[in-house]
């Protein structure tokens, strides 16, 4: 019997094909459309917050108390690299970097420009986040007296790959001194800080610019998954201050929440409106074919099986669209992931923001199964309207009805 | 023919609402949204305006790349006056800005320190509307030194405290003094409040020998959007050494950044766009191959397919007008209330300083010309929407139709 | 100030050989501390206007000197303390002693073409240049100085042009990383003062700011004198102020 009622459903949803046809259009156009744009606002919230932690704070970050307040020399953790080595034997705990940094001037010939030397070590920073990845032109390393500088700064001191740049700061006494880099590379974090002043040298040579101890730093960045090691830290160094991402980066947690809320919006917006679409295609499919249901019932068919049947007719057309724009999506998705979306007319006010000129979307199974459900829900809702009018209805007037 | 179509729609009821309620859901969001959008971004840069920026500025030609007092203007009243014969121009006001060493008896910290005209800036900044503690400017306020609060806070000082200020004149010749911090401002946006103080022009120029000279000068006009055409005056009137730059240059990463949002925005609400032709189509559709029987008796009684056509056109005509009529005012209405009160988030400045939003406000943007081209797309939709329905109908023959089951 | 002199004085004796810069070496071995007083005037031209200063300079060796300002009466009393690297400046008029900063390092010296930076650099030209010989031209050899790769000098190089009777420079031309000039040192009228020769006009000349110049007129120069120690103490800025 349900190979029958199957059969006659899927029969009965391509009788009147170009109707069909265009359900399945509509939902597979917007649903691919859905996908696309979620897809290319994740992978934008996605991609800043995830540079953001890797190039800085990390989950977790150690200051001293003052530092966030006035960053001066002064200001530093004293026993860094001891809390770095405890650290480091914490199974809770899958990286950990040292950074010392200060302020000062940068300059050529002709252009000069703030910055923040910010001494690391290349290694460490690879394990910690893929430093590498932030590199845009030149290369990775600190030879020849190697500095690696923000995107940002670079183009306000008009340097490229080789130049050569002094940087002028107070060293631990006071003292002026100045410091002769050649720039090696040149980086995009989308960390708008960084990119606009940030110049990264090797954390030994810094220590011996400023004549300062190597054990201190101003910053440790922690990477972790653990959600209670922060809690932990803070009971541990009672004295400094221990902060994760969200508490330095509070700008994130705003913009991921309200990514969120506007994709849902879109969503249930976009996913009612197709609610009606097949709404419409189901009820006048249904009333065209009454008096076939009146003859079914006439016949003996129960009514549970009619319903049956409608319901998997809906379910057919809603899953087929379904397929088609996962499909489209998928590709779309892929498209945007690989190739991306590409911006760079507008490169000035993109990288000023901290995006990627060229945006990059994110696929993510919840959006697959997520229209999976608004879809197949929608599909069953469509019927419920039809199948009250069938119910309602007498076999005999039904097959009497002249339609 | 147009009373048969009002028929029909009365008739099929189902369709005419689905149709009227989607075209109004669309018109009204189209409206709001655009409105939300433009709204934002024109505070946002009004705000950015507001502040310090004008949206007209005159500068000697590569005072901006290269700066320094080689590059100042220096015949200030001659292009004041050929400002005044132009229309459109609220006010305008001649800075005179340098870099200096401003120093509190403990810290010291590099500075932009700029000479304005205590009674003309308050209605071409925001300056005067920051002041965080003490006052602001007067003409007579003599070394009142007016600076920004993290500035202050890096200086060390408070209110009444002596700074001191060492820098080089407009001629380039030693220039030092002791100004008075006799007020605190807070713009909203860290660089600005963390390298800036004001002085009063009248003192400043005597220090700085800049009577008569300016880094440039700051145009308020009265319409934003004539900015372009008193540009144009403007350049007409100042000789080559000069250019006059309007804040669509003087501000490119802001306008291109809020283009890049207007893109997404758009792409955003096509989303519901495609979808809403889809479902208005499918309707269309299916009203349309429900009538089969009734538009093959129309045209065995002589209809012509152009007709039939003009039918069809006039049903979806109607129904899009009845929904826009309604949605307009109400969306309208919408966008005018709130562009006058516009929605506050509180704490949402705070959140985004960094990006130059400095306030909480959202506001609309009430454009007659923008709901008008809102409008349109969503007619012209519609109309787009009934043609497939029109191709499928006729492409039955009459007598075929008329026996349609 | 005493830095760019001695720059300029160990230029203006760069002698010419096969090893430019072990000559070079000699120079400054030569050069160091010596104790020089100088009074000069020096006259900026910008904007189609000029104005002439005065001042005293005692230096002994690379890393002190003290300058103060004799003329104009406006400016008069200003002096300079330079400490290896660091900056001092006392301004009677506000009565402050003001520690220049690093980021004030590359404004203009008193308005001149010099930056406070050139003012205090430590620049030396044995440990900070690698010399090569470019050309010669009877008399004038022409000696290109790059920048070793450690030294924290802005410039891409410099050209000197130097006369080999008297051991002084004619022309220094600095240039960015790109090659292109960025100002130009020219000297003229060189003197013997005991056993040394320098140039007694020095003009600077930038080349983005035309019609700019910077020119400094030797009036006096006393080598090997005994200079007290108390010029280089930060009490000196004010107490030599007047």
């Amino acid at each position: 019997m349900f190979k029958l009622i199957l059969k006659l459903a899927w029969n009965n949803a391509f009788l009147r094909l170009s109707r069909t046809l265009l359900v399945i259009i509509m939902i597979a156009v917007s649903m691919s459309m859905l996908l696309a744009i979620q897809g290319l606002f994740d992978g934008m919230a996605y991609n800043m917050s995830d540079k953001m932690l890797r190039s800085d704070s990390g989950e977790i970050s150690i200051y001293h108390k003052d530092y966030r307040l006035n960053k001066i020399i002064a200001n530093h953790v004293t026993d860094a690299k001891t809390i770095k080595a405890k650290l480091e034997q914490d199974s809770e705990v899958q990286a950990v970097v040292t950074r010392f940094s200060v302020d000062g001037l940068s300059a050529t010939a002709r252009k000069s420009s703030f910055a923040n030397i910010i001494g690391i070590n290349l290694e460490d920073e690879e394990k910690f986040g893929q430093f590498s990845d932030f590199l845009k032109k030149g290369t990775l390393d600190f030879k020849k007296r190697g500095a690696l500088i923000g995107g940002e700064l670079a183009k306000t001191l008009k340097v490229k790959v080789g130049s050569k740049l002094v940087f002028s700061t107070q060293d631990k006494n006071g003292d002026i001194n100045s410091i002769a880099l050649r720039i090696r590379g040149i980086l995009r974090t989308a960390n708008v800080k960084l990119d606009t002043s940030a110049i990264f040298i090797d954390a030994v040579r810094l220590d011996k610019f400023l004549g300062i101890d190597k054990n201190i730093a101003t910053q440790i960045a922690i990477r972790t998954q653990s959600s209670t090691l922060q809690d932990k830290l803070k009971k541990d160094y009672p004295n400094l201050s221990v902060k994760n991402f969200l508490e330095i980066n509070p700008m994130m947690q705003m913009m991921e929440d309200s990514m969120v809320i506007f994709n849902s919006m879109i969503f249930v917006i976009v996913m009612f409106v197709v609610f009606i679409g097949i709404l419409g295609v189901m009820y006048v499919s249904i009333l065209d074919r009454i008096r076939e249901f009146g003859i079914m019932r006439g016949i003996g068919m129960k009514y549970s099986h009619i319903r049956l049947q409608i319901i998997l007719e809906a379910l057919f057309v809603g899953l087929m669209g379904y397929l088609v724009g996962a499909l489209f999506g998928f590709s779309g998705l892929y498209y945007l992931e690989n190739v991306g979306l590409d911006l760079s007319a507008y490169a000035d006010a993109m990288e000023s923001f901290g995006y990627e000129t060229i945006l990059y979307a994110e696929i993510k199974l919840s959006y697959f199964t997520n229209t999976f459900y608004a879809i197949f829900t929608a599909s069953l809702l469509s019927v419920f309207l039809p199948l009250r009018k069938i119910k309602k209805m007498h076999p005999i007037d039904v097959i009497k009805a002249d339609t | 023919m147009f009373n048969l179509a009002l028929k029909n729609i009365l008739f099929y009821k189902g369709r005419s609402i689905t149709t009227l309620i989607l075209t109004f859901i669309s018109a009204l969001m189209f409206i709001v949204y655009v409105s939300m959008m433009d709204g934002s971004h024109e505070s946002m840069l009004k705000n950015a305006l507001k502040v310090y920026t004008g949206s007209i500025e005159i500068y000697k030609k590569d005072y901006r790349d290269i700066g320094g007092n080689e590059y100042l203007i220096t015949d200030v009243q001659k292009i004041e006056k050929e400002l005044d014969k132009i229309e459109g121009i609220d006010t305008y006001t001649a800075r005179y800005e340098t870099y200096g060493l401003l120093s509190s008896s403990t810290q010291s910290s590099a500075s932009l320190v700029a000479g304005v005209e205590p009674l003309k800036e308050p209605s071409m900044s925001q300056l005067k509307v920051a002041l965080v503690e003490g006052e602001f400017l007067s003409p007579t306020s003599g070394n009142c030194l007016y600076a920004g609060v993290d500035l202050v806070k890096k200086l060390e000082a408070k209110l009444g405290d002596e700074i001191s200020f060492v820098g080089a004149a407009s001629d380039n010749s030693f220039a030092a003094d002791l100004f008075k911090l006799c007020g605190t401002f807070r713009t909203g946006s860290f660089s600005f409040d963390a390298s800036s103080a004001f002085i009063a022009r009248a003192y400043f120029d005597e220090l700085m020998m800049s009577h008569n000279k300016a880094s440039y000068i700051n145009i308020k006009v009265h319409d934003l959007n004539d900015v372009d055409t008193i540009n144009t005056q403007i350049s007409a009137k100042i000789d080559d050494s000069i250019e006059s730059l309007t804040w669509k240059t003087l501000m490119k990463t802001m306008v291109d950044a809020m283009e890049v949002d207007s893109i997404f925005g758009y792409i955003t609400i096509s989303i519901f766009y495609v979808v809403i032709f889809f479902v208005i189509m499918i309707f269309g559709f299916i009203n349309v191959s429900s009538r089969i029987r009734e538009f093959g008796t129309l045209r065995c009684i002589g209809l012509s397919r152009q007709k039939i056509r003009t039918l069809l056109f006039y049903e979806i005509f109607i129904l899009s007008s009845i929904a826009i009529m309604i949605a307009t005012p109400i969306g309208a209405y919408i966008a005018y209330y709130y562009s006058v009160h516009p929605i506050v988030i509180d704490g949402m400045s705070e959140m985004y300083k960094d990006y130059g939003i400095i306030s909480d406000e959202i506001p609309f943007s009430f454009n007659l010309f923008t709901i008008t081209w809102n409008i349109s797309v969503v007619y012209l939709l519609n109309i787009l929407s009934i043609l497939y329905p029109m191709a499928f109908i006729n492409s039955f023959k009459p007598v075929e139709a008329a026996h349609h089951v | 100030m005493k830095r760019i002199l001695l720059t300029l004085s160990l230029l203006s004796a760069l002698a010419f050989g096969d090893e430019a810069s072990d000559i070079m070496k000699r120079i400054d071995d030569n050069q160091r501390g010596q104790n020089v007083y100088m009074q000069m005037s020096m006259t900026i031209t910008s904007m189609g206007h000029s104005r002439t200063m005065k001042m005293q300079s005692w230096a002994k060796g690379t890393k002190k000197s003290f300058v103060k300002t004799i003329y104009p009466p406006k400016d008069r009393g200003i002096t300079f303390l330079s400490l290896d690297n660091q900056m001092w400046q006392y301004i009677p008029k506000i009565e402050r002693t003001i520690k220049i900063p690093p980021s004030m390092m590359l404004q203009n010296w008193m308005g001149s073409d010099f930056t406070n930076d050139d003012v205090v650099k430590q620049s030396s030209i044995v440990d900070d240049y690698d010399a090569k010989i470019l050309k010669r031209e009877g008399k004038v050899v022409t000696i290109e100085l790059i920048p070793k790769e450690d030294a924290a000098v802005v410039w891409g190089k410099i050209v000197s042009q130097i006369d080999t009777d008297t051991y002084t420079s004619q022309k220094d031309i600095f240039y960015d990383e790109d090659g292109e000039e960025v100002r130009y040192f020219i000297y003229d009228k060189v003197k013997k003062f005991g056993k040394y020769y320098s140039p007694t006009v020095w003009k600077i000349l930038p080349s983005d700011k035309k019609g700019n110049s910077t020119e400094i007129i030797l009036e006096e120069v006393k080598y090997d004198q005994e200079i007290s120690e108390q010029y280089f103490r930060k009490s000196a800025l004010k107490r030599f102020s007047r």
